[in-house]
């Protein structure tokens, strides 16, 4: 390591850390003295594979991505297992919570986000877990070992994916949903309703409409009661209603963000020395919880900071691919049909299959696939280049193969 | 029975024609069939509907059992309860109470027992058939002109002449193996074609010259040639003196009616120029022939127009040489045989009238009970009877009025009102059988054993060498079963049909001093043998001819009293209701594949792919005036009834006109009877309908929505129209209706409630939707598309391959495209049927360089097998030519 070389400090070692390094690593430039700071003791891993964890499909082993060997042999240093508690702006260093203080010429922030709690009462009795971490992820696996009857609080991706996991375990399954229907910034009523077709068939139960309004128990949870006034016996619960940004850290520094740590296009926060990428960060008042946008600030972040090239992020319209329960799902632009616009719409009740595509003035606006997505990239690059997709109508709905003479 | 794993020569049940088919069955009892080689009509070809005939033998809609009030009996129990019924009918009103409607698709020997039957022991002549709406002008032309109902020439001669003129007889779709021998012939020996048809058909391709006369004028033009002839010192004196009568009456009431060109062109309203070019061909040329049909036939005054025709033949002695004749081509493939037995109430008996010396002769050879002395009720008359209740029991036999009748929706009415229906059919499903007391099973083509005689007088065996289904019965044994019945057993102890066939040679000849035509008396005696392997002929077959006779009146010897030809007087007159100020003339016919009521050609999916919906050919400026538009819906009204087909919109038609396909029924379309909306105008002589004239209104349909429905199980959908095509694993329906319903899900639902597993696709805008219906092991069962225009509306073809199919349940939601995924193009609206060549692949093949049908059919294959198709492949040569350079 040469002391000469000017020190990048990154702190966070979630998924975009570790995408930022080889961001950085493939990029020829301004060579750094690397330090990256984690809170887990674990190298850089795979974040979304935990559900697949959770449901034993993976290991934990095989979605670590970048484990402390691999610091050690391209020459970045990893303070791993030490929360950074403090910035000193002044100074250009961060504290540990160990109190190690290290010193900066560039700090990136990658704090990413956490499991959001929800306002019930009793929440911190034990064999309740939120869904964020390898160690949650280890503790709920431990406690589905013996549970009986699973609560998950949540209908989300998250949420969704842990009651597959859970499921899998032989527990019953209940899922409370605060919405008339769950992935509801995703689906569309009917699409989620084939949705909760398909996880019924897998013994879980659903609760829409409805919110945890207190657990009961002595020091182990041992009921539920919701606001509409159920109550369940159970043994276990997942709290999986979202995310909120690790703003904290450096809004207490003093850097600039409502929800979350703002920054402009190169991802420099008001701190010219301070970058910040990831669900931690506010671009023009955007949060991030998908995954392909952090790819693109890492890249812009690596490009500046390494080559002082300026490439720009852009909020882009994105699609969203997810697969859930093993069944896939395609959304983007326009979700709920509404008043004005034309809905084409397939349905294959028995073999889990929806198509909807929302129309505004022979224009893709809004894509829903559920089951069968194969055509969804290239709804979205129609809707992305606002073709007129009138005279492909006939056929559009059953997929590019079937309009040829738009290829 | 008549079951053997090899080939048998046996007759195409088709048209007139009546060309030879040898059908092979397989060890598996499948049959196969193609042209007898040595049979004189066919030599080896045959059409596309005989190519098809294999297709139409399997049980689907046979009637198998006996039925009585819709409960299957036992024979014993229905033949009983008809007899029963029948003797106290007769009993209590007499024998005209009672009535046999028959059919140019029986065999000889089932006419000869019917007629005999009726005649002979019942004692009534109410005896028709179907053959009086097809053939009853020209039989009584006939008999004014030649003394009997014989046509002089044969199918060779067709061949051998100069001048080929064809009137009212759209050959190329009607007969099309005669039409492609005279394609043939034309090509070897270049003869010129003559066509006079108020529409550009297919035949038309053939033409030297096609005049396109104002419908119903063909006695004007036939009188204007005679004038013409007179006036050219084209009359063979000769001939009129030693051979005819009547030359001066007939020209003198032709020069008063149509003395010259222009008065001809102005009644015919065609171009002058034509007239005297089609004139001059005729009166130069030693060979003529003039081939007719129902354009001439179905008319009200269709006897008068034979007889002007036949005038022009006499007046100028080419008649009865090689390649010169009148010739009535007839429509059904034993029309001639009903003829010849006297199966028709204005017939007798073995071509004798009810003269005494005939009535007397009869009755003593078939030791007659109750001998009828008059003539008896002809179609027209007899159904009017029935609704009147004049005729109390109507037994009807392979045939559907209910379809085929002029009024037709008056006929159902009247049999459903009557109190004895019986109906003896193959089929089950027909819109006749469904107003029937009883229904008698009865033998189809393959089964059923007899001779039939085509248009050139030509005698062949329809060969049994299938067993019947189910409990089916010959008519003929069914006939002579109920005659025991009545008590006429001694008469009627027939056991095979050649006893028949030996009563009726003989029959034919008894007391025959040359004054009959018809004389086959050298088969009085045929063994069992000679007739199993009965060689085609053509009658007379006497002492005289015992190899047949090739063509008529060689000789000049009439049939008349004084064995002289008569030249009728003919006063030329056009169809009896003019069309009013909103109405156009519906003019009607056959179309290519399709036969008759499709009873049996409907269940071939090939013959359907040709042209699968009834249609309405109207000219464009028509179908601008009524705001028609190509592919869109055309409703015609007449009778309170409602005609439905596609429009097609074509110059080939005369303005003021349409065509309609005469085939569809009510198993195959819910407003496709045409013949519901012909008026019961006959001719005042003969009693046959005037079909090819009937004012109709007409508008277009105001279709909310056009749907297609392919399903692998028969319905009734719940649309104002449908049309079903058969595939070869379920139906296809086109739909449309004036009103949407609330909701497509609900309304499909309900016509197939046993389908639980459904897929849907819907538009919130405009009217598209599909859906797709499974059966619980997953195959397809169902498939509906709705569209707010035809044009939206796909094709067919692909669904069709996929009905019945599990398909991957990740991919079955394709099925609502109605297309496979990858861009290989469709056929097209299939033109070829044999080879189902459509018409993208033609017209692509046309752009890479193929200038000929020719050279379509060797790059193809398309029109190589039947021929049906090389009209069509020409237009289409000769459309993209003209798109090529203009």
């Amino acid at each position: 390591m040469n002391e000469a070389q000017p020190s990048l400090v990154i702190v966070g070692n979630g998924m975009v850390a570790g995408r930022f390094l080889d961001e950085v690593r493939a990029r020829d430039g301004q060579p750094y003295r690397i330090t990256v700071i984690g809170a887990e003791p674990h190298g850089s891993y795979n974040r979304i594979m935990l559900s697949s964890v959770l449901a034993k499909d993976t290991t934990v082993p095989a979605i670590v991505q970048k484990d402390h060997a691999w610091y050690a042999e391209h020459g970045i240093e990893f303070v791993s297992g030490s929360a950074v508690v403090a910035i000193d702006r002044q100074k250009q260093e961060v504290e540990t919570a160990c109190g190690q203080r290290i010193y900066y010429d560039e700090l990136v922030l990658a704090t990413g986000s956490r499991a959001a709690r929800i306002p019930a009462r009793n929440l911190d009795l034990q064999h309740i877990f939120l869904f964020r971490t390898i160690a949650d992820t280890h503790g709920m696996m431990d406690a589905a070992a013996s549970a009986s009857s699973v609560l998950v609080v949540g209908g989300g991706l998250l949420g969704l994916e842990a009651a597959y996991g859970l499921a899998k375990f032989g527990a019953k399954v209940t899922l409370v949903h605060r919405s008339p229907w769950l992935l509801n910034r995703q689906l569309d009523r009917d699409a989620a309703a084939m949705l909760q077709n398909v996880m019924s068939g897998m013994g879980i139960e659903f609760k829409l409409s409805d919110e945890v309004d207190h657990f009961h128990g002595e020091s182990k949870v041992e009921g539920v009661t919701l606001k509409s006034g159920d109550t369940l016996a159970i043994d276990m619960a997942v709290i999986a209603t979202g995310i909120k940004p690790n703003a904290e850290l450096g809004i207490d520094a003093g850097l600039l963000g409502q929800r979350a740590i703002a920054v402009d296009d190169f991802m420099q926060t008001s701190d010219p020395r301070i970058s910040a990428i990831g669900e931690c960060i506010e671009h023009d008042g955007q949060t991030f919880g998908l995954v392909d946008p952090l790819w693109r600030q890492a890249e812009t972040l690596a490009a500046r900071l390494v080559k002082a090239e300026r490439l720009p992020f852009r909020n882009q319209a994105i699609a969203t691919k997810l697969k859930v329960s093993g069944v896939q799902v395609f959304s983007a632009g326009e979700v709920q049909t509404r008043e004005g616009l034309r809905e084409l719409c397939l349905r294959d009740d028995a073999a889990h299959i929806y198509r909807k595509l929302l129309l505004e003035d022979q224009r893709i606006v809004g894509i829903v696939l559920f089951g069968d997505v194969r055509s969804g990239n290239w709804y979205f690059e129609l809707m992305q280049q606002q073709v007129d997709v009138g005279p492909l109508l006939p056929t559009l709905i059953y997929g590019q193969e079937y309009c040829p003479e738009a290829a | 029975m008549l079951i053997a794993k090899e080939s048998h020569q046996t007759t195409c049940p088709y048209c007139g024609v009546g060309c030879g088919v040898t059908a092979e069955v397989d060890e598996q009892g499948k049959a196969s069939v193609k042209g007898r080689e040595d049979h004189p009509a066919n030599q080896g070809r045959l059409c596309v509907k005989g190519s098809a005939l294999h297709e139409t033998l399997d049980a689907q809609n046979r009637l198998l059992h006996p039925q009585v009030e819709g409960k299957t009996t036992s024979w014993d129990e229905a033949l009983d309860h008809v007899a029963e019924r029948w003797k106290a009918i007769v009993d209590e009103h007499g024998p005209d109470s009672v009535a046999f409607y028959l059919s140019g698709q029986l065999l000889t020997e089932d006419y000869y027992v019917a007629n005999k039957l009726m005649k002979g022991f019942v004692g009534t002549s109410n005896i028709d058939t179907n053959s009086r709406l097809c053939m009853a002008s020209a039989v009584v032309a006939h008999k004014r002109a030649f003394g009997s109902d014989a046509v002089p020439a044969c199918y060779e001669d067709l061949e051998n002449t100069d001048v080929l003129i064809l009137v009212g007889s759209n050959t190329a779709y009607a007969h099309p193996i005669v039409y492609q021998r005279i394609v043939q012939a034309k090509k070897e020996r270049g003869m010129k074609v003559i066509v006079l048809d108020p529409r550009r058909t297919a035949t038309c391709d053939i033409a030297d010259l096609h005049i396109a006369l104002r419908p119903g004028s063909d006695a004007f033009f036939f009188n204007g040639l005679l004038s013409y002839l007179a006036d050219h010192n084209a009359i063979d004196f000769d001939y009129l003196h030693r051979h005819c009568d009547g030359f001066d009456e007939a020209l003198d009431q032709a020069k008063v009616q149509v003395p010259d060109l222009p008065s001809a062109a102005a009644y015919c309203d065609v171009d002058e120029q034509q007239l005297k070019q089609a004139y001059a061909w005729f009166a130069e040329h030693e060979r003529v022939i003039t081939l007719f049909s129902q354009g001439v036939n179905q008319s009200s005054s269709g006897v008068d127009k034979g007889n002007a025709i036949i005038n022009c033949h006499l007046a100028t002695g080419k008649i009865g040489r090689p390649g010169s004749a009148p010739f009535s081509i007839t429509g059904q493939p034993n029309a001639m045989g009903g003829r010849e037995v006297g199966g028709l109430a204005n017939q007798f008996a073995a071509h004798m009238g009810f003269t005494p010396d005939a009535i007397e002769r009869v009755s003593d050879f078939w030791q007659a009970k109750n001998i009828a002395k008059k003539e008896g009720l002809k179609a027209v008359d007899m159904f009017n009877a029935v609704r009147e209740g004049r005729i109390k029991a109507i037994w009807i036999m392979a045939t559907n009025p209910v379809v085929s009748m002029p009024e037709a929706n008056r006929v159902k009415e009247a049999l459903e009102a009557c109190d004895l229906v019986v109906v003896s059919d193959c089929m089950a499903n027909t819109d006749t059988a469904a107003t029937a007391n009883v229904l008698l099973p009865a033998t189809g083509w393959s089964e059923k054993h007899g001779t039939v005689t085509n248009s050139e007088r030509c005698i062949s065996l329809q060969k049994g060498f299938i067993a019947a289904p189910g409990e089916a019965r010959n008519d003929w044994d069914i006939i002579s079963d109920f005659a025991r019945r009545l008590g006429y057993g001694d008469a009627f102890n027939y056991t095979h049909p050649v006893e028949i066939f030996r009563e009726h040679a003989a029959l034919s000849g008894l007391d025959n001093q040359r004054d009959r035509a018809f004389d086959i008396s050298a088969f009085s005696d045929i063994s069992l043998d000679d007739y199993e392997q009965f060689e085609p002929v053509r009658w007379p077959v006497n002492d005289a001819n015992p190899k047949g006779t090739k063509r008529l009146f060689e000789d000049g010897h009439f049939f008349t009293p004084n064995r002289r030809a008569k030249l009728i007087p003919i006063q030329a007159r056009l169809p009896m209701k003019p069309p009013a100020a909103d109405e156009l003339i519906m003019n009607t016919g056959r179309i290519r594949d399709q036969w008759h009521t499709m009873t049996r050609t409907g269940k071939a999916p090939r013959l359907l792919s040709h042209i699968d919906e009834p249609y309405v050919q109207i000219h464009p400026d028509d179908a601008r005036r009524f705001r028609i538009q190509q592919g869109g819906l055309v409703q015609l009204e007449n009778q309170q009834t409602r005609y439905i087909g596609r429009a097609k919109l074509s110059e080939d038609q005369r303005r003021g006109e349409v065509f309609v396909p005469m085939h569809w029924n009510r198993v195959y379309a819910s407003r496709g009877r045409a013949d519901a909306l012909v008026n019961a105008i006959t001719d005042p002589i003969c009693g046959q309908p005037e079909f090819k004239h009937s004012p109709v209104k007409t508008r277009a349909y105001q279709a909310a929505w056009q749907g297609l429905l392919v399903c692998s199980t028969e319905v009734t959908p719940a649309s104002d129209y449908w049309a079903k095509t058969t595939l070869a694993e379920g139906f296809a329906y086109r739909l449309a209706d004036t009103q949407q319903p609330e909701n497509w899900a609900d309304w499909l639902e309900s016509q197939f409630s046993d389908i639980k597993d459904w897929i849907s696709f819907q538009d919130s805008e405009g009217l598209a939707a599909r859906f797709a219906g499974f059966s619980e092991d997953g195959a397809l069962r169902c498939v509906f598309i709705v569209a707010q225009t035809f044009a939206d509306v796909p094709a067919d073809q692909w669904l069709a391959t996929q009905l019945g199919q599990v398909l991957p349940v990740e991919e079955r939601f394709t099925v609502l495209a109605a297309q496979s995924g990858d861009d290989s193009l469709s056929p097209g609206a299939i033109i070829c049927s044999c080879f189902q060549v459509g018409e993208n692949q033609i017209r692509a093949a046309i752009r890479e360089g193929c200038d000929s049908a020719e050279a379509l059919g060797a790059q193809l294959k398309c029109g190589t097998n039947c021929g049906s198709c090389l009209p069509e492949l020409s237009a289409l040569v000769e459309q993209e030519r003209l798109q090529e350079t203009g």
